[in-house]
């Protein structure tokens, strides 16, 4: 098993292609910390806001994005224990990017690990927080994963999760 | 009377047949035996890494590279102004190998700004090789890292032979000569005083662990000698002389072969050794106790220049080198190799053993990658150190120092990245990060208050009694606990008597909830052990090691998701063929609403509760949270917390069990922010569920406010829609006050049940 990972030449020219990536979102947890944001006294209370979180889209960085496509490389070889690893190295890059554990959830699907596969789509669901299609990719991966274990009917209720995910 | 004599002659031929089958088998033995090498995480480079150039040198220092001004050859580099070029070695990873390489790396503004190869091509992600951090050796038992010939410096054998051996070329296993002049010298002084032996006579003691110098024995030896040398060449004999001969003791661990010294004494590679390098080891041959060059330095300094002497002597090397590498110190590291961290080298051992024999681990030459990183272990080691020297000067006890203990990981993988067993690291004693079980006290509480969130009948600014408790045991005795300040704090807000640890409160709320349901909910995040349910199980009456801490805190840290600890992420043959991978695995164990509310909260421990000591020892920027830990009468002092990349768990306590005088606050929490500080964590953050609303709360009362309507003003998380009294005249005209409305949160309760349930 000797793939020596020469990154620079196939990949490089593959992620030209997609042209520049944007910067990622700003992931504050909620802004400024607690109770640093106050008004000056006297200000007007402002209306209570439903929460509605920002918009936003995920994107893979660079780093990610190369070690996304070699393990893509190693899962289409059928050697998925590669894959997940190449994953995990991703993982640690940006471990609070929904797309990878996206990601690794599929190659624990193509492995038959419907359990696990099952789990990082709801761990990428809870990071997905809006983001309409990163919701929506992980909803699709957790219908995969529980039809895969003869779920269908929560399957069906899953896949509609993420056409409503999409429709918004 | 000659069938006597025939039989005599018989019986010494078999003899020797037999002690030439032992030695050879020995040596083939020996030479493929080789303990588990265990390997650190390697550090991943890419474009944004936040890593300043100097941090990066570190690095490269840390993996042996020199700086140089032409890089010729791996293992070097060079500093450009704002960027670093570095001659990479070959690299074996768990996953692959990476041939030598050229990279320059482009730093600025505290961070690495590209990585690029030798033909300027952009180079995405690149790992530095991991670094070796020791091995599994046998209990008792022989340490050793392997050369082969062409790592070994030509001067090492040379200058052996000059010392040891001179006759080695050309002798067959034994040198008469030699040994009738030890012989006459022993007789002499009435004592044996001089060996004579040859270096292949040295090997096989070695082997058969025997320095008794019987005549018997000496006849033994040399027959086996002879032996080797008639089936092996002299290459062979050399190599593996090097690799076997016993050279030092550190602890249990017995230092053999010159691969080994070399990193044990001066923390490089054999093959990176200078002259007068090479001489101590030589020196110390002769007596690894009595010439400790950490010990004695002034009796191995004399012999290192003996054989200095002796090698210009021989004409080994030049008179000119010998004379100024004697000018030189001894140049060994004040302490063993860093790389030898015995705690976490106790749980990699501890981990492995539930898959291999023994013997596969000492001796069948594995390559174990872990998730050490060097640098947190070395920053977790030192805090330790530092923070229980200074409160032993505080708090001085008459009959043992302060103890310590300290857990590193990266949450959302599970990595264990640096683990601590006591403030003497490098010591391989009790390891009290995995073996002392201690009551976890305040610990408990968050998972006491997760429980009342899920239950849907608590939220953070829910006012609860902090009144007298008593409870009638099945003992028939009363159950009266105290709050720590010995006073009673009355209606305060869920977010409040956490933050402030208020034991009454909790008490009053676990006792509402059930202990079944707290003791399930510990269960969920890792406690191996069913806790016993009692009442005294809502103040921390669970004794839990720090591991075991850190693996419940790693769920609440990664968004309630449990992954088991992994300290092991792949296991690779002696001939790269993978064996065993310990993958990533997550499991939820808590709704992200539920977590997200308590997270909040233990943001809040930190601002205005028992952890706001540590702000001040902080990046201001940086967002943490945690919790601290006191166990009955001041035993056990522990805080639990995390950012967004690392979670670090610190007990400190006495060995014996004394109270300490410190709490959780005083002892454990100063060591815990020492190490937050230093590991360039990255700030705890998590998207906030849809359902939720974030309100603002007056902190001693519960009370809806607008911010800058009252003094002491906390934003919490609540369930949007929930109805919260407001402070009279402050902002909110009708009381109570609803939190803005999510609407479909049971719906979303229900559908999140109905997913992980089945």
């Amino acid at each position: 098993m000797r793939r020596v990972l020469v990154p620079g030449a196939c990949l490089g020219v593959l992620l030209c292609a997609c042209g520049p990536l944007p910067p990622r979102a700003p992931e504050g947890p909620y802004g400024q910390g607690p109770g640093t944001a106050q008004p000056a006294p006297g200000t007007p209370a402002p209306p209570a806001a439903p929460n509605a979180p920002a918009p936003r889209q995920f994107h893979l960085g660079t780093a990610a994005s190369a070690l996304v496509t070699q393990a893509h490389h190693q899962a289409a070889g059928g050697d998925y224990g590669q894959a997940a690893a190449t994953l995990e190295r991703a993982l640690r890059i940006e471990p609070d990017n929904p797309l990878i554990w996206i990601e690794l959830g599929r190659v624990r699907l193509a492995e038959n690990n419907g359990l696990q596969a099952d789990a990082m789509g709801r761990k990428a669901l809870a990071l997905a927080t809006g983001d309409p299609a990163a919701q929506g990719a992980a909803w699709r991966l957790i219908a995969d994963s529980l039809r895969l274990r003869g779920r269908n009917v929560d399957a069906a209720e899953a896949d509609r999760h993420a056409a409503g995910s999409a429709a918004r | 009377m000659l069938a006597a004599a025939a039989l005599a002659v018989l019986c010494a031929a078999l003899y020797v047949l037999y002690l030439d089958i032992v030695v050879v088998r020995q040596f083939e033995g020996r030479r493929w035996t080789l303990p588990a090498q265990v390997y650190a995480a390697p550090l991943e480079l890419y474009a944004g890494l936040d890593l300043t150039l100097p941090e990066l040198e570190g690095e490269l220092q840390r993996l042996h590279y020199r700086r140089a001004a032409q890089l010729d050859h791996p293992g070097s580099y060079r500093l450009q102004g704002e960027h670093i070029e570095v001659a990479l070695r070959p690299a074996r990873f768990a996953d692959e190998t990476r041939a030598a390489q050229l990279l320059t790396i482009n730093g600025g503004a505290g961070r690495i700004l590209s990585l690029r190869d030798a033909a300027d091509r952009e180079v995405p992600v690149l790992r530095l090789e991991p670094l070796l951090i020791g091995s599994i050796f046998p209990i008792h038992g022989e340490d050793r890292i392997v050369v082969a010939p062409a790592e070994v410096p030509p001067l090492l054998p040379a200058a052996l032979k000059a010392v040891e051996d001179r006759k080695f070329d050309t002798h067959h296993g034994v040198d008469p000569l030699a040994m009738l002049r030890a012989a006459w010298v022993n007789v002499r002084a009435g004592q044996i005083e001089q060996g004579g032996s040859t270096l292949t006579q040295q090997l096989v003691r070695s082997y058969f662990l025997s320095s008794r110098q019987t005549l018997s024995r000496k006849l033994r030896e040399a027959v086996m000698a002879m032996a080797l040398d008639a089936h092996f060449s002299k290459a062979d004999l050399m190599n593996a002389y090097i690799n076997e001969i016993f050279l030092g003791q550190d602890g249990d661990r017995a230092i053999h072969g010159f691969g080994l010294a070399s990193q044990f004494y001066f923390g490089k590679p054999l093959g990176e050794l200078d002259l007068s390098e090479v001489a101590l080891l030589v020196a110390v041959v002769r007596g690894p106790s009595y010439y400790d060059p950490r010990r004695h330095p002034d009796r191995a300094l004399q012999r290192r220049n003996l054989v200095l002497k002796i090698m210009s002597e021989q004409g080994v090397v030049a008179p000119a080198d010998a004379v100024a590498a004697t000018r030189g110190p001894l140049g060994v590291t004040s302490r063993p190799a860093g790389a030898y961290y015995p705690a976490y080298l106790d749980f990699v051992r501890r981990t492995l053993r539930r898959d291999y024999h023994e013997e596969d681990l000492t001796k069948a030459g594995l390559r174990i990658y872990t998730s050490l990183d060097p640098r947190a272990q070395q920053q977790a080691e030192s805090a330790l150190e530092h923070d229980l020297d200074r409160l032993d000067r505080a708090h001085p006890h008459p009959a043992a120092p302060l103890e310590g203990a300290v857990v590193v990981t990266a949450p959302s993988s599970g990595d264990v990245i640096a683990i601590v067993g006591g403030r003497n690291v490098g010591y391989d004693g009790f390891d009290r990060a995995l073996d002392a079980h201690r009551p976890m006290g305040s610990l408990v509480k968050p998972f006491i208050y997760l429980t009342a969130l899920e239950s849907g009948r608590y939220n953070a600014a829910t006012v609860v009694q902090d009144a007298p408790v008593d409870v009638k045991l099945a003992s028939g005795q009363h159950w009266q606990p105290e709050n720590f300040t010995h006073q009673v704090y009355g209606a305060v807000p869920l977010v409040r008597a956490l933050a402030e640890s208020l034991n009454l409160a909790t008490v009053g709320i676990g006792l509402d909830i059930g202990l079944p349901k707290i003791a399930a909910t510990l269960q969920r995040f890792g406690l191996a052990q069913p806790p016993a349910q009692v009442p005294a199980m809502l103040l921390g009456a669970v004794d839990v090691s720090p591991l075991e801490t850190a693996q419940l805190f790693n769920g609440l840290a990664n968004g309630g998701f449990r992954t088991p600890l992994r300290a092991v992420r792949a296991v690779i043959s002696a001939q790269g063929k993978p064996l065993k991978a310990f993958p990533l695995e997550v499991t939820q164990v808590a709704t992200p609403e539920a977590i997200y509310q308590l997270d909040r909260m233990l943001v809040l421990v930190m601002d205005h509760g028992t952890g706001r000591a540590a702000r001040p020892l902080l990046p201001a920027q940086l967002l943490v949270a945690g919790k601290s830990g006191t166990s009955s009468d001041l035993r056990d002092s522990w805080f639990a917390g995390f950012a967004g990349s690392h979670l670090v768990v610190v007990w400190v306590g006495y060995d014996n069990d004394d109270p300490t005088l410190l709490t959780g606050s005083t002892g454990a929490l100063p060591v815990w922010a020492h190490i937050m500080a230093q590991l360039n964590a990255t700030s705890w953050t998590a998207p906030m569920p849809e359902s939720l609303a974030e309100v603002h709360i007056e902190f001693p009362t519960g009370l809806r406010v607008v911010p800058g309507c009252a003094q002491d003003i906390v934003a919490v998380v609540v369930p949007g829609g929930a109805q919260l009294p407001a402070r009279p005249g402050c902002g909110f005209p009708d009381t109570p006050s609803g939190a803005p409305a999510s609407g479909s949160l049971l719906q979303r309760a229900q559908q999140w049940l109905h997913g992980v349930v089945h």
